[in-house]
């Protein structure tokens, strides 16, 4: 491969494309609580959310968090935040890894992780019932703590009552339902396709088919039809016209384009690496390897030259 | 306008209701004060007393965990003769009926709720949540002696929701004391706690101070349950809410949330945030005002059918005065939303929460209660046959039966019943509701505890139980081992075929170094040879040593 045929360096920092991160981060770092308030509350709530989770990884969040909900207990965005911030750590430990690669000691750690996170989410949800960021990581974190899918799915319909299109959240709840976790194929595939159809013209969440199609790539057999329906998704999506470049839209093309590079759709993936023009996301690379490097195969592969 | 008067010495509220003439003597007794091991006493009185009075089928008594009483609609003659007959009865049971009676409660066991035991061990309000194993050896003699102590003048109080006290009415009751509240001990050393019960409901109860906003706190909780379970989630049928006022000042609230079986993790998550949010303060101020509102309604009606007059006549026997109607709506009418959070906020701190098994609630901020003891008695240890890490342990404090992480101790003077089986089986239940189950088939000589556990127990405590089926007795099984019988033998095959090579390596060695006194020559092949013959065999053998000795010694821990 020559580099010289590629346009851009391949870019995989989320701050590239939101500037917002930086500045959340800088505000947190300088411990200025009302400055992250003021930029979080201004976010549309899926920016928020995944505001939230960009930076939930800064290292000293629990001490400073927990000092603000000690002067104001009912600041859901601070309980947000904290509660992501010790669901994030406690998935680190745990990694990504299938149940059967994970020791004793690392569950252990990893459940008593979620279960402080889920303490801070429980009082947070009661205080701030409508903030769909909380939601969200509660699906995170009861889906680790093992609470059941009867559970996941009434969370999911809180979640859901707020905002019927929130794609973080919509994202954890068919994690759950994936095969590996507490579902399968068929009811993966059936809420990828009810969130897609749901959704207006334009709108990001028929990505959730492409994850689908990722998270069982092993066991579905029918390619034809899922590039059709792919194709059909990608065309209600990031092909369409109304398809805005809001927080999230680098993950949802870069997810379609590591679906269509899966199937071998060599030309659908090369548009959409096309438009990210460098930009791209560790997840759901990573599931292949090294983020950057499959990313370059599969795009070299693709043959995109914008 | 609610009377206060006396009949025979009994204190009694009268007042004017609609429809026909209500009345009812109410005593204060109940399954809070029945022994574990005479668990079912007050029931059996109630049923001997009302047999034969009245219609058959018609619901005459009523007994609780703090109250016992008969009642009766219908005309003055009816109520006078019925009560006068209650009484009558009460001087003179009709023993000829016990066998039959017992029968018939033995066939309609009451419900029983596990939270009780959890919260209160086995006595006082916790006996309601066992079964009435007494039933069957309760004597007419244990009968003359509960009614002499409850049953009696002043330990009783008469309502009548009519015009006035019916012509011919008759309290003839044996003089005795008025007994007090029963004392309400917990066995929960941190709350908010949680079980897991196999029963499958999930349920949660707190108790607090007997106030009106803490009743409105439980209607306000009950309609938040219905609006965010039912409504909203799809997940409980009929969530509902229970108030109960208890004589010593506190009132238990109780919570169920009734789900499929495969919707019950939603019920607890569900249960878990509607309290959470309470807690919290997330109260609707239009919530309380529509439940006040409610209340009050519902406090007139009662008070036009004379529905107010059992409460009342309740409260007389804790010593409390008759609340008229203005009084009663005026507490209800003052309760404002903070009230309501209030009593939510200390509510969830002492709460108690059922789960389905398998879920819990550690990851809500529940504590496990306690379900096993904390020490294991000293006192000699019997081990288990083929499973090696159970022990029984009999010694003067009481029984101790462990293994696999389980300890279940009761002390002798602790022992609030005894189930004995003519096997041999024994069953000690502790004050602290833990169970020692001593089953002599899985020890070694454990004969001897039984007769320790039959000499020590009086007879008093213990029931003695229809004989089991063969299956039901248990049969020591050796524990679980991870692996495969190739791996469980491996050292003993090791030294079975391995230990004769080492042998023939050694002897090989042995007889080249004797055979070089003979010529002086040293066979160095031959002695190469033995010494690695030994030494990889003894290797492999030495292995093989080490993994038993392993074993033994872990054994021995």
């Amino acid at each position: 491969m020559l580099p010289a045929m590629l346009p851009r360096q391949l870019d995989l920092d989320p701050a590239t494309a939101y500037p917002k991160i930086t500045s959340l981060r800088t505000a947190l770092d300088a411990g200025d609580w009302p400055a992250c308030r003021e930029l979080l509350d201004a976010a549309d709530p899926v920016e928020r959310t995944c505001l939230i989770d960009a930076v939930s990884d800064e290292k000293g969040l629990e001490d400073f968090l927990r000092g603000v909900l000690r002067g104001d207990p009912g600041d859901g965005t601070a309980g947000a935040l904290l509660g992501r911030h010790l669901a994030v750590a406690a998935w680190d430990i745990r990694t990504d890894a299938r149940a059967v690669h994970v020791s004793r000691e690392q569950f252990a750690a990893f459940r008593a992780g979620l279960v402080e996170a889920e303490r801070v989410l429980v009082d947070a949800a009661a205080r701030s019932p409508h903030d769909p960021a909380i939601w969200t990581t509660r699906l995170l974190t009861a889906r680790g703590l093992q609470l059941g899918l009867s559970e996941i799915r009434r969370r999911y319909g809180r979640l859901a009552e707020i905002d019927p299109h929130h794609l973080p959240g919509q994202q954890q709840m068919l994690q759950s339902l994936c095969a590996k976790w507490y579902g399968d194929v068929a009811q993966a595939y059936e809420f990828a396709k009810e969130a897609a159809d749901a959704a207006p013209a334009g709108a990001p969440n028929p990505v959730l088919l492409a994850i689908a199609y990722i998270e069982h790539s092993d066991v579905v057999t029918d390619t034809d039809r899922i590039r059709a329906e792919l194709r059909e998704a990608a065309q209600r999506s990031v092909w369409h016209p109304d398809f805005r470049r809001t927080h999230g839209w680098v993950q949802v093309m870069s997810t379609f384009a590591m679906a269509f590079g899966v199937l071998g759709d060599h030309p659908a993936a090369a548009s959409l690496f096309d438009a990210l023009d460098g930009l791209g996301s560790r997840w759901p690379w990573e599931y292949l390897g090294d983020p950057a490097t499959t990313i370059e195969k599969f795009r070299a592969r693709a043959g995109g030259n914008a | 306008m609610i009377k206060r008067l006396e009949v025979d010495g009994v204190p009694a509220v009268l007042a004017p209701a609609s429809g026909p003439m209500h009345a009812g003597l109410v005593f204060r007794v109940g399954t809070a004060d029945e022994p574990l091991a005479r668990h079912g006493l007050t029931r059996l009185v109630e049923h001997l007393v009302t047999d034969g009075l009245g219609v058959d089928g018609q619901q005459l008594g009523s007994t609780g965990a703090e109250h016992t009483y008969f009642h009766m609609h219908g005309s003055p003659g009816e109520v006078a003769d019925f009560l006068t007959g209650v009484c009558a009865a009460l001087r003179n049971p009709p023993a000829a009926r016990l066998a039959t009676v017992r029968q018939l409660l033995r066939g309609t066991p009451p419900d029983r709720d596990p939270l009780p035991m959890w919260r209160h061990g086995a006595r006082g309000f916790g006996v309601a949540s066992y079964p009435e194993w007494a039933l069957g050896k309760l004597t007419e003699e244990d009968l003359r002696e509960w009614i002499a102590r409850y049953f009696t003048r002043e330990n009783a109080a008469l309502w009548v929701a009519g015009e006035e006290i019916p012509d011919g009415l008759t309290l003839d009751l044996p003089s005795g004391e008025r007994r007090p509240a029963p004392a309400v001990p917990t066995e929960l050393p941190v709350t908010p706690a949680y079980f897991t019960s196999a029963g499958g409901a999930v349920a949660w109860d707190t108790v607090v101070r007997r106030e009106a906003r803490a009743a409105v706190f439980a209607t306000v909780l009950e309609r938040r349950m219905m609006n965010d379970l039912r409504r909203r989630d799809g997940i409980s049928y009929q969530p509902h809410t229970e108030y109960v006022p208890r004589a010593d000042g506190t009132a238990r609230i109780l919570a169920v949330a009734d789900a499929l079986p495969e919707r019950q993790d939603a019920a607890v998550g569900g249960l878990i945030d509607v309290l959470a949010a309470m807690r919290a303060g997330q109260i609707d101020p239009d919530e309380v005002a529509t439940v006040v509102k409610l209340t009050c309604e519902g406090l007139r009606d009662s008070e036009l059918r004379g529905a107010r007059l059992p409460g009342q006549a309740f409260n007389l026997l804790s010593g409390r005065e008759v609340q008229s109607l203005e009084e009663a709506l005026a507490e209800v009418r003052s309760v404002t939303v903070e009230d309501v959070t209030e009593v939510a906020a200390a509510a969830y701190q002492a709460g108690l929460l059922m789960t389905p098994t398998g879920s819990g609630a550690d990851w809500a901020g529940y504590t496990a209660a306690p379900e096993m003891s904390e020490n294991t008695l000293p006192g000699r240890a019997h081990r288990g046959r083929k499973d090696r890490s159970l022990r029984l342990i009999s010694g003067d404090d009481g029984i101790s039966v462990t293994g696999h992480g389980q300890v279940a101790s009761v002390r002798w003077d602790e022992c609030a019943l005894l189930l004995a089986w003519p096997d041999g089986g024994r069953r000690m239940i502790g004050l602290d509701a833990v169970t020692a189950r001593v089953e002599p088939t899985l020890y070694r000589g454990a004969d001897r505890v039984v007769r320790e556990i039959d000499a020590r127990i009086p007879a008093r405590l213990r029931i003695d139980m229809p004989p089991r089926d063969r299956a039901a007795i248990p049969q020591p099984v050796a524990p679980h081992r991870e692996g495969t019988w190739r791996e469980r033998w491996r050292p003993q095959l090791f030294l079975l075929l391995f230990g004769p090579f080492t042998l023939l390596g050694l002897t090989g060695v042995v007889s080249v170094l004797t055979a070089l006194g003979n010529d002086g020559r040293l066979d160095w092949q031959a002695l190469l040879a033995g010494l690695g013959l030994t030494a990889f065999f003894g290797w492999l053998c030495v292995g093989a040593i080490r993994e038993l000795l392993a074993r033994r010694a872990a054994r021995r821990r």
